[in-house]
């Protein structure tokens, strides 16, 4: 299968600064929902402007549909993008907004109002043809700058976070629909986002960076449940951390005490990290048994299905979400629920 | 109570002038008195008879027309280009540009024209062209401004930036994006330089040759003469600087009603 973009070891500096793009290669396949984050700073927005043309890169080559665009234009590379405040032209009604693309390809009017109007039935606005875009609710807008950036059958699309201008319920809402109209379309897409929940719920794959290098790409599964490291497992879901030292072949002493994990396959003596997420830790009411330690509440926050505590466990804190009503004064750490960061 | 009485005052204190040069100018005699005695409407007609203030007329309007012509072909390819430059020697040159008005005063332009064009190698000094060639220098930082703001204020970057992603020429954004995008700060710009233009007198008095004196030059002579002719070729340069402010506003509120629906 051919790759929609393409990027090898592609590197950008900013001039004058350290900040930029390190050394990035990055695969996305026809169809596929690519969903990066990092933290502020870490180079989401270079990496899609480098892959929009934007920005050149100073190493590195970009392709699309295996055609090198590392010198082409933002023009020529005919991708959609849809800006972070949309970037609506506000003098356009909503139908010319989604068929400047056409128009400025020299398509006939007619043509333009139909394939305009078709688009603005996928993503769910028929009817609003005729408004201008300020008489538009920030949801509603979304999806025109999506209908626009779709239109002319873009060779991938590129959205920098697309949902971070949107109130919290249509943010959820718009979630499904770009997964929906992205499908429809079977278009290659890279969507810029600082929310892991979006990451999680949208993706075929997301992609962490930091400091402008790629950490780990993998599905949202296995970015949940074997990140790569502490740095990962700390970005998406919540973590707790445990640093620890290896004593014997079963056994690692933490600041929790000893833990037990036989097999973790690491020598006497090396300092580890190891990842358990909140979940998975159990509230119990037995003093004894392996892995159980006691611990006092914190902070206890409410959620209605489940409760977020902070629990502190000698001198350490540990992280709890559960769905137990009761009292929690011992948790048992299962084997299962350990994992050992690189 | 106190700021709306001091706002009738200075209201009045502005109206006054003008409200005396209007009843000036349909007084009969106005020696001495503290309004003038008798109606007539002669003094317009002598004004509108007067050979050197119908010239004067034509030559402010044609200065104010090429003027503002000269802004519009130099002025915004040039405010284009100092929104769109990073480069800080170009957002220097677009301040000191923009401070022009107040670093150069009329009367230093005019005195550096007469120097560079009263030679025999650039013998211009009295031609309109010339005149219109000041006025662009005094007019064209206003218009800039006005300009360029409004660039800054409609994000015009990450428009521009979209309408490139949608496979738009440079060309093709600039009339389908930029200039309908402008159009209000455009013409309100426009206006000003106009108001500028045709009030504009310092410049004008030292460097217009006799033939094209603009208006405001003539209308110092009159000033040597009877106090209701005076009066009247006043009221004539007021009425023309409100006509031009109409037709601004109108000009505007068309663009805006045709944007919106």
């Amino acid at each position: 299968m051919t790759s929609a973009v393409k990027l090898d070891n592609v590197t950008y500096r900013y001039p004058g600064g350290k900040a930029g793009i390190f050394d990035l290669s990055l695969d996305i396949a026809a169809g596929e929902m690519i969903v990066c984050i990092g933290p502020s700073g870490c180079g989401k927005t270079t990496l899609l402007k480098l892959i929009a043309g934007f920005l050149r890169p100073d190493r590195g080559t970009v392709a699309l549909h295996d055609v090198d665009v590392t010198t082409a234009s933002v023009r020529e590379r005919q991708l959609g993008i849809v800006f972070q405040a949309y970037a609506l032209f506000p003098h356009m009604r909503v139908w010319e907004n989604v068929a400047y693309p056409l128009r400025v390809r020299g398509a006939a009017t007619t043509e333009q109002r139909s394939r305009a109007e078709a688009m603005l039935d996928l993503v769910g606005l028929v009817g609003l043809g005729d408004r201008l875009p300020a008489q538009l609710s920030g949801g509603q807008q979304q999806r025109v700058a999506l209908a626009r950036a779709l239109v002319f059958e873009p060779k991938a699309l590129l959205l920098d976070e697309p949902l971070s201008a949107l109130d919290a319920a249509t943010r959820v809402a718009m979630r499904d629909e770009v997964r929906r109209i992205q499908r429809a379309q079977n278009v290659a897409t890279l969507l810029i986002t600082h929310d892991q929940d979006e990451a999680l719920s949208m993706a075929d794959r997301i992609v962490i960076l930091k400091d402008g290098r790629l950490v780990q790409a993998a599905s949202p599964h296995e970015i949940y449940d074997r990140p790569a490291n502490a740095f990962v497992a700390g970005f998406v879901g919540r973590a707790n951390v445990i640093d620890g030292r290896v004593t014997d072949a079963a056994n690692i002493e933490t600041s929790l005490g000893t833990l037990a994990m036989p097999g973790h396959g690491q020598p006497a003596g090396r300092t580890v990290s190891m990842l358990v997420r909140p979940e998975r830790i159990i509230p119990t009411s037995e003093a004894q048994g392996e892995n159980v330690y006691a611990v006092s509440v914190e902070r206890d926050r409410f959620f209605g299905a489940t409760r977020q505590l902070d629990l502190s466990c000698g001198g350490a804190r540990l992280k709890l979400e559960t769905v137990e009503r009761g009292a929690v004064r011992f948790v048992r750490i299962p084997r299962e629920a350990i994992q050992l960061l690189a | 109570m106190l700021p709306r009485w001091v706002t009738y005052a200075y209201l009045a204190y502005l109206i006054a002038p003008i409200a005396l040069l209007v009843v000036g100018s349909f007084g009969g005699s106005w020696l001495n008195t503290l309004l003038p005695s008798g109606f007539t409407a002669q003094w317009y007609a002598d004004v509108a008879m007067d050979a050197s203030f119908r010239r004067a007329f034509n030559a402010s309007l044609i200065t104010a027309a090429a003027t503002c012509t000269a802004c519009l072909v130099i002025g915004l390819p040039l405010a284009y280009a100092v929104f769109r430059s990073s480069r800080p020697g170009v957002r220097a040159f677009a301040r000191l540009l923009y401070q022009l008005p107040v670093a150069l005063p009329p009367l230093v332009l005019a005195f550096g024209f007469i120097l560079v064009f009263s030679s025999d190698a650039l013998p211009w000094l009295g031609s309109i062209w010339l005149l219109v060639a000041g006025h662009t220098v005094l007019c064209l930082p206003y218009f800039l401004q006005a300009v360029v703001a409004d660039m800054q204020r409609l994000g015009l970057g990450a428009l521009e930036a979209a309408a490139e992603s949608l496979g738009s020429s440079p060309r093709q954004r600039f009339f389908h994006i930029v200039v309908p995008l402008l159009r209000h700060s455009i013409v309100s710009g426009l206006i000003v330089v106009a108001a500028l233009s045709i009030g504009e007198f310092q410049f004008s008095n030292l460097v217009a040759g006799f033939l094209s004196r603009t208006y405001p030059v003539v209308l110092l002579q009159a000033f040597y003469g009877a106090t209701g002719f005076a009066c009247a070729a006043t009221v004539i340069l007021l009425m023309l600087a409100l006509l031009g402010s109409a037709a601004g506003a109108f000009t505007a509120g068309r663009t805006t009603a045709l944007g919106s629906h």
